[in-house]
């Protein structure tokens, strides 16, 4: 009797095709875009960030440490003459700003503690390459001072007794160290970057993007109980029945904004955690991105429902497409940590256009412009999904 | 009075049609009684009828007015009750109502008095408030009914509104639809029990392969008065059996048995000597009218359907 039963239930596995995609392939993409999304983690791309550099100093130090730092880190991009916005918007990862003083600073003996290099990094780079990349500025102009103060010792030393100029230099008194000279520091934009910061865009992107399970399972519901033909016999108009499925979204998705981004100001802090911070951001770009991502979210969940035939295959392929999309999107792993190839895969991900975008305000405290580009995406992506539910629509219906 | 004229329809990649040329009549005041075994084209006949198909070939009318233009302009004037409970199982029977009757267009005062007269004609109103999904399944099927009732609608195709409903819920809907006919409207009835198209249809048309095999009033697919004779007769067979039942009028067979509509003049007792006397042996014989269950089979054949 139980082997009966246990074939039974073999028999019922194998032939659910949706479900054995969701427990077989979706693991197996999952490892295979989870480890590409997570080649680099241990070993930071800090040799592939775009940067530039702005030299004040124009001396022989400053050119020497422009070529160590480019060997370590690639060629720096030509210099902009308004950095401040590229490095705002993410466009470069940082400027190191070499300060008209260094070369003298960097041959004196006693240090006056003022900065003469300056990392300054997009708001939204990660700690721990913001960190590494400050530690081996430092490192960097510490050898170079190191050098230089060495090779004036021995030309003291050596130089002829009584010959002015040279002065004798005491170990005792002389701070190697460059660590004084150097700062590092995120582009000011009003928001104070932490993991909550980074965290609440991502998952309420995502949790947006959710509705997608639900509406799709209510329409299934719909049609196979035949409601949604009797509507249409009673001369409900396609178009109508779209928009009756839509706006609702539309104000689920804005409760679900509102909800997440008050966990964040006011739950966090509770919880001790960071809070979110709102101050400074532009209210009509973050209402315009979070517009264009429920569009998105809304049109994807239309086409789904309209082009799967059964509720097993709602039920399935609405989480799976929502996982895949946030695993490739820069929701489960930062973008930034991806390797360049996986990046790229990530810029043709709704979810990463609508991440780039919250980033965009609740990061880098950019306004309209600087979520026009995500926005159109999303909603060219969201018009195009609601063009293809339309015309499945009344097929399904019927 | 609704006019289906030659309609044929073949759904994409299909290799047959499924309608070929049917035609047909429903008369306002009237019952019509659709029968057919599965797939045989009741679904498809219906979906035009809904408006959820377009006429490929033929013509569907009322009052001589294309179907298609009726329904752009008042599309509630024909309802269907669907064979599934199509309405939303987590919306009261109240909260259905309103929905449905806001989808087919009423609002107002209007709304409310139809809301209140379909849950009086249902018989619902002590389940006003509850849940659809908890409803038993007599009690669906008239929510079902009532839902197609809202908008008065002037011709109402019924699909098996009675399947998986105690003796008393049936008893109720029969009687519901009877009156539907008596208020004026044309009612269309499709159901695989034939006591009850006998009980409550004035006319029936049978279809199967999307064809209409018999179409007439009640009377004249039972017989008419004509005698019929139904029995079954062993010890005789093949070209000798049908050159005497021939000899005794139309005999159609049925599985083993047979139906012989009597020639004028000729008698059951003539015939069954008959037999007697070539060596048949009579298993049954039945003498009077056939029921709509023997002619169905006998024009539909035994085999089984889809």
């Amino acid at each position: 009797m139980l082997l009966a039963l246990i074939k039974k239930e073999l028999l019922a596995l194998i032939r659910d095709v949706h479900g054995l995609a969701a427990l077989f392939l979706m693991p197996a993409v999952f490892i295979i875009i989870m480890s590409l999304a997570l080649k680099d983690v241990y070993d930071p791309p800090v040799k592939t960030l775009p940067y530039a550099i702005e030299n004040l100093d124009n001396k022989d130090f400053s050119t020497t440490l422009i070529d160590e730092w480019a060997k370590r880190h690639g060629e720096a991009l030509p210099e902009y003459t308004d950095w401040s916005s590229q490095v705002q918007s993410g466009k470069l990862s940082y400027v190191l700003v070499i300060e008209k003083g260094f070369s003298d600073a960097l041959v004196s003996a006693k240090s006056d503690g003022e900065i003469q290099l300056r990392l300054i990094t997009d708001p939204g780079l990660e700690g721990g390459v913001f960190a590494a990349n400050k530690a081996e500025l430092i490192m960097i102009a510490s050898e170079m001072r190191a050098r230089a103060l060495l090779a004036a010792s021995r030309m003291a030393m050596t130089a002829p007794r009584g010959r002015p100029g040279a002065a004798p230099i005491v170990d005792a008194e002389v701070n190697v160290s460059a660590q004084g000279m150097v700062s590092a520091e995120r582009l000011a934009t009003g928001s104070r970057p932490s993991a909550v910061q980074q965290n609440v865009p991502a998952w309420l992107v995502f949790g947006m993007f959710f509705v997608v399970a639900s509406l799709s399972n209510l329409f299934l519901q719909e049609r196979e109980c035949g409601a949604l033909a009797r509507l249409a016999s009673f001369g409900v108009p396609v178009s109508m029945m779209i928009w009756s499925k839509a706006l609702p979204y539309l104000v689920i998705n804005g409760m679900q904004a509102a909800l997440m981004l008050t966990v964040g100001v006011w739950v966090m802090p509770v919880l001790g955690g960071d809070a979110l911070s709102l101050a400074g951001i532009h209210w009509g770009a973050l209402v315009f991105i979070l517009l264009a991502v429920s569009t998105a979210a809304i049109g994807l969940a239309l086409a789904l429902a309209s082009l799967v035939r059964t509720q097993a295959q709602a039920a399935t392929m609405g989480p799976v497409v929502n996982i895949l999309m946030a695993a490739i999107g820069g929701v489960m792993v930062p973008k930034f940590v991806m390797p360049d190839v996986m990046q790229r895969i990530a810029e043709f991900s709704p979810m990463n256009w609508g991440l780039e975008g919250m980033l965009a305000v609740l990061l880098r405290g950019s306004d309209m412009g600087g979520v026009l580009l995500p926005s159109a995406k999303l909603m060219g992506f969201a018009l195009l999904m609601m063009l293809i539910a339309v015309l499945l629509f009344r097929r399904r219906v019927g | 009075m609704l006019e289906i004229r030659d309609l044929a329809f073949r759904y994409s990649g299909a290799d047959r049609s499924a309608l070929s040329g049917v035609s047909l009549n429903a008369a306002r005041g009237k019952i019509l009684g659709l029968l057919g075994p599965n797939g045989a084209g009741k679904t498809t006949l219906i979906s035009h009828l809904s408006g959820l198909l377009q006429v490929q070939q033929g013509r569907i009318s009322i009052g001589g007015q294309p179907l298609a233009e009726i329904r752009r302009a008042t599309p509630t004037r024909v309802a269907v009750a669907p064979q599934e409970y199509a309405f939303y199982p987590m919306l009261t029977v109240n909260e259905n109502l309103e929905c449905f009757a806001s989808a087919g267009g009423l609002g107002g005062t209007r709304k409310q008095q139809r809301i209140a007269a379909c849950l009086t004609f249902a018989q619902l109103e002590r389940y006003a408030k509850t849940r659809a999904e908890r409803l038993s399944g007599g009690l669906k099927r008239r929510l079902n009914l009532a839902i197609a009732l809202l908008p008065e609608p002037d011709f109402i195709l019924l699909d098996e509104p009675t399947v998986g409903v105690d003796p008393q819920s049936r008893a109720f809907l029969l009687d519901a639809v009877k009156t539907l006919a008596k208020n004026g409207a044309a009612v269309i009835y499709t159901s695989h029990y034939m006591e009850e198209i006998e009980a409550i249809a004035d006319s029936v048309v049978i279809i199967d392969d999307g064809k209409v095999l018999r179409e007439g009033t009640l009377d004249e697919l039972l017989g008419g008065g004509e005698a019929q004779v139904y029995l079954g007769v062993d010890g005789v067979r093949g070209a000798s059996l049908n050159e005497l039942l021939a000899g005794f009028g139309a005999s159609t067979r049925t599985g083993e048995d047979w139906l012989v509509t009597l020639s004028a003049g000729k008698t059951p007792l003539a015939l069954l000597v008959a037999l007697e006397q070539v060596g048949g042996k009579i298993r049954f014989a039945e003498f009077g009218r056939s029921n709509l269950e023997q002619i169905f089979m006998a024009l539909t054949k035994h085999s089984l359907r889809d």
